[in-house]
């Protein structure tokens, strides 16, 4: 009996566990990297449809209980989250021709859907690790430039960070309750112990570094810009929403009071108003973004001051579409002689003149993470900021609101860039790049379903 | 029910446009151009078949469709004829065909680009007068700035890139705002009286107390008035004007600046009647302050779009003060101004253009004497200058006077009482008249008689394309202003409606 709801429950690790083994095979064998691209496209779609499935049938299991359970609303976040994995595999081939990018990235993978599932500390700290290693080793793992090395270690440091400020945190609530269950964090949430308050604070601090929250932010940039772009993008996307929805998670059904609403209201609210201001001079794309992320993470945290009940339902599709739309800004992004070229804003000059498509679906994305509408980053936006004002906090969702308006500017600028500014005469780069124009179709067609029927999104959570 | 359908095809023919665009090929720039023109033409002709079934006697929507969008939240896609928007629909899809042959010579560049953001931004600007539901308004209302942020930025002047980012700023600082205010009324309304709802009929059963409203209707009102716009809030406009290619300034004046007035009427302040009465005289102060501070500034400029441009602030400012009047005249006046000024202003920016293509200038003092110049020209000039002072049998006399008339049988009673800030303003007001008939025969006997001089010559005379454009618009001018009665009737059950929802209280009922 047991093994068989091991076996069902944890459908998506399985097959995500099958692609590792069957990539390591391969890489052994010395098959090509089209076989081993083709094995982890296979398996993590696989995974994504059987969460998909097992969700929408509405399968509930505790397979290890007080550890690992999965549910309905658990299971769909997580096939999104696989999902959104795909454009980054469609789209790494342009700057990994080995075998190693897709095992690395089906292993964190597994790590970020152990996280959606986690009922205890150590599951959550298991899930949290597995993702974060394998993604230095892909920081790193742009050859192509010299800070890579830099920005992998920043990282790694900063990560090992987060994590023993986690662990400190989970350990202090472990002496305050004798307990490993996810839930004594939000039990601890109301309490007025010191040494609960101290935990809660700790766990928080431990997400908002992880989640690249204002002052914890500064490793975003140099890590973003010195990693390849699939990396980027999968940073950007997969990690911060893996953290967010585990963010989630972990606050339950509980609602954040004083003093805590201080802590989450400011900082997420300074990181949105920092994030926005100081993209707006950068010369790099992926710095740009890299900010943006910044600002976008405070959305996200934000929608933990709402409504606890549509917290899941806001959070889940504010990833879906700033998902969507981001990687499809990364996987539209025009190839060039370097990395470094690719990387300049300056470069992106004109490119309507030269490659139309790239162009439209560069500003669409930009247009949806400004969360103008008809774009689904609105939508989300104002999943969240409802969500928000229905807690209570009006005065917190203007802040958040006026502080979205700053970011307008620098998407504008991209925009402008792309479209009203003369040629930037690039020598153009002809390689094929039918994956990647397959990526940005798969993440555009994502979006307009999105935009087109956000209700029949918000009805599956 | 056919209606109906025929009203969503209307709103979606632009849309289909664009993705026609999409798929056509790249080097066809006269197909291009046939192609936008052909399908504006059968969006007009449907929606002036729609305003002959459009019945005046019925109150409330018509032709009205209502699919669940977002059910979760009770966001519906309904969109619906009624006598708010019934004229201004006729107006914007009048205008779509005359902005799209209009363009034909001046816009060379990226073709297939500019005619899909014309259709985008028709789409858009029909979506928001037709949206009978709060959210889909605001994804509307949102939409169209980003066709017209493109418009201005890639075929517009000199200064293009500052005048695009600072409309597109100014304009969505205000939007942000009414968002903010949206979320909250929507979430008021549903702690109040248990209705998860976005449309405008629930909305308006909304019960606050006035601190609350009087909010809301700033957040509202900030993103309203910036549109119209009114004066403080009106830089963005003249920058906007004059760097804007022909299309895009025709489109902003003839329309975009409409969908102030008509927020505020249908949805501003019905909302919240009860601050809207609060904030009646500093509002009005406003609308008076616009009329004569745009036509003291229309009087000074050089520039002869700045010229029109800040004739429309003035201009518009008189619909505010026919909304504010609530007296039934002074708001039908106000409807009749918005299509008259539409109208109007469209034609003296295409006219611009013309001038503008033939010689590359638009400094007032580089022409002169061009009715020797250019004939047809300065008679199709002459006729919308006075249409714009508000020569009587032109559409700018019906509304300004209908809306003065408003004005002071409003004020009168109040100043019996002893309130006589209405009166002197409806005075006040009157003045913006004279100044008008100043900055525009001044504007007139500068360009058109004097000395001949013009930056190049000699000047080729309208074609045919032009003339038919002008003509058309002239016709609608005279139309409207000999025939008022027909489109007054088809509003005046919405203006009716839209007294009685401002000058009925809406405070809690449990309040003292």
């Amino acid at each position: 009996m047991i093994s068989q709801a091991v076996l069902t429950a944890m459908l998506p690790e399985h097959l995500l566990l099958l692609g590792i083994v069957l990539l390591l095979i391969l890489a052994i064998a010395g098959h090509g990297q089209r076989a081993s691209l083709f094995v982890g496209l296979a398996s993590v779609a696989a995974a994504a449809v059987a969460a998909a499935c097992l969700s929408l049938g509405g399968y509930a299991a505790a397979p290890f209980a007080g550890h690992f359970s999965v549910d309905p609303a658990g299971l769909l976040a997580k096939a999104m989250v696989l999902a959104l994995a795909l454009p980054v595999l469609l789209m790494s081939r342009d700057d990994f021709s080995d075998g190693e990018f897709p095992i690395l990235l089906l292993s964190s993978l597994y790590g970020v859907c152990l996280m959606q599932s986690a009922d205890s500390m150590p599951t959550l700290f298991l899930g949290l690790e597995i993702m974060s290693l394998p993604v230095y080793v892909l920081v790193l793992l742009a050859h192509r430039r010299p800070q890579s090395a830099e920005a992998a270690l920043k990282y790694l440091v900063l990560g090992g960070t987060a994590t023993a400020m986690f662990l400190m945190g989970v350990s202090l609530l472990y002496g305050a309750s004798g307990s490993m269950s996810l839930t004594i964090f939000a039990n601890a949430l109301g309490s007025t112990d010191n040494m609960a308050r101290a935990a809660v604070v700790l766990v928080i601090l431990a997400f908002f570094l992880k989640g690249a929250i204002v002052p914890f932010h500064a490793w975003a940039p140099d890590a973003y810009e010195g990693a390849s772009v699939p990396v980027t993008a999968y940073m950007a996307v997969l990690v911060k929403a893996a953290v967010i929805l585990a963010a989630v998670r972990l606050f339950g059904q509980a609602k954040v009071s004083s003093p805590l609403l201080e802590l989450l209201a400011v900082l997420p609210l300074v990181s949105i108003a920092w994030g926005n201001l100081a993209a707006m001079r950068q010369p790099s794309f992926r710095r740009m973004i890299a900010y943006s992320s910044i600002a976008h993470a405070g959305y996200l945290f934000f929608a933990l001051l709402g409504e606890p009940a549509g917290r899941l339902q806001a959070v889940a599709f504010y990833v879906l579409a700033y998902g969507l739309l981001n990687l499809l800004a990364f996987a539209a992004l025009p190839p060039a002689q370097s990395d470094r070229q690719r990387d300049r804003l300056e470069n992106l000059k004109g490119l309507f003149h030269r490659a139309p498509f790239s162009a439209l679906m560069i500003g669409i994305a930009m247009l949806s993470l400004a969360g103008i509408p008809p774009f689904p980053g609105f939508i989300g936006k104002f999943l969240i900021f409802r969500n928000v004002v229905a807690a209570g906090h009006t005065t917190y969702a203007v802040l958040g609101l006026v502080g979205s308006y700053l970011g307008i500017y620098f998407y504008l600028r991209v925009i402008q860039f792309m479209f009203m500014s003369p040629d930037a005469s690039v020598a153009a780069d002809h390689r094929s790049r039918r994956l990647a124009l397959g990526a940005s179709l798969l993440c555009l067609a994502g979006a307009m379903w999105v935009s087109v029927f956000p209700g029949w999104v918000i009805a599956l959570f | 029910m056919f209606e109906a359908g025929v009203l969503n095809v209307v709103l979606f023919l632009p849309l289909l446009g664009a993705a026609l665009l999409l798929v056509s090929p790249d080097s066809h720039d006269a197909y291009t151009r046939r192609l936008t023109l052909a399908v504006m033409i059968v969006q007009f002709v449907l929606t002036a078949w729609l305003y002959t079934r459009f019945d005046s006697h019925v109150a409330g929507l018509q032709f009205e469709t209502r699919l669940p969008w977002i059910a979760a939240w009770g966001v519906n896609y309904q969109i619906g004829l009624d006598g708010y928007n019934v004229l201004l629909v006729l107006m914007t899809a009048f205008l779509g065909p005359l902005v799209v042959a209009g363009a034909f010579s001046a816009i060379t560049k990226d073709v297939k680009l500019f005619y899909a953001m014309v259709f985008l931004i028709q789409f858009a600007m029909m979506g928001a007068f037709l949206a009978q539901d709060l959210f889909l308004f605001y994804v509307f209302w949102e939409t169209m700035l980003i066709p017209m942020f493109l418009m201005i930025g890639i075929w517009g002047g000199e200064r293009r890139i500052y005048a695009t980012i600072k409309f597109f700023l100014y304009t969505a600082f205000g939007s942000i705002l009414m968002l903010a205010a949206v979320i909250y009324l929507v979430y008021s309304l549903q702690t109040t009286s248990g209705v998860i709802s976005f449309a405008f009929a629930d909305l308006v059963k909304a019960r606050l107390p006035l601190d609350v409203q009087s909010w809301l209707l700033a957040a509202f009102a900030l993103s309203f008035a910036i549109k119209v716009p009114m004066v403080p809030l009106h830089t963005w406009l003249p920058d906007a004007h004059v760097e804007a290619p022909t299309a895009g300034s025709v489109i902003l004046a003839g329309v975009l600046l409409k969908m102030g007035t008509y927020g505020f009427m249908k949805l501003g302040f019905p909302l919240f009647p009860d601050a809207t009465l609060a904030f009646t005289p500093v509002l009005m102060t406003l609308a008076v302050v616009s009329i004569v501070y745009g036509a003291c500034l229309a009087l000074v400029q050089d520039d002869i779009k700045k010229i029109i441009a800040y004739s429309s602030i003035s201009h518009l400012g008189y619909v505010m003060l026919g909304l504010l009047s609530l007296d039934i005249v002074g708001i039908q006046g106000a409807v009749i101004q918005m299509v008259s000024h539409g109208l109007v202003a469209a034609g003296l920016f295409l006219m611009v253009g013309m001038i503008y293509e033939r010689c590359h200038t638009r400094e007032l003092a580089a022409y002169g004497g061009l009715a020797k110049l250019l004939p047809v020209y300065s008679v199709f000039f002459m006729i919308l200058t006075l249409a714009s002072v508000g020569l009587p049998t032109t559409s700018g006399f019906t509304g300004e006077f209908l809306v003065l008339l408003g004005a002071f049988k409003a004020a009168w009673p109040q100043h019996v009482l002893g309130n006589s800030l209405p009166l002197v303003l409806a005075v006040v007001a009157v003045s913006g008249v004279v100044l008008g008939a100043l900055y525009m025969l001044r504007f007139a006997l500068g360009f058109l008689f004097g000395a001949a001089k013009a930056p190049h010559q000699p000047l080729p005379d309208l074609n045919g394309r032009e003339k038919t454009i002008l003509g058309l618009i002239i016709v609608a001018v005279f139309a409207l202003g000999l025939f008022p009665d027909e489109p007054m009737r088809k509003s005046e059950l919405a203006a009716r409606s839209y007294k009685q929802l401002v000058s009925t209280p809406r405070l809690p009922r449990s309040a003292p």
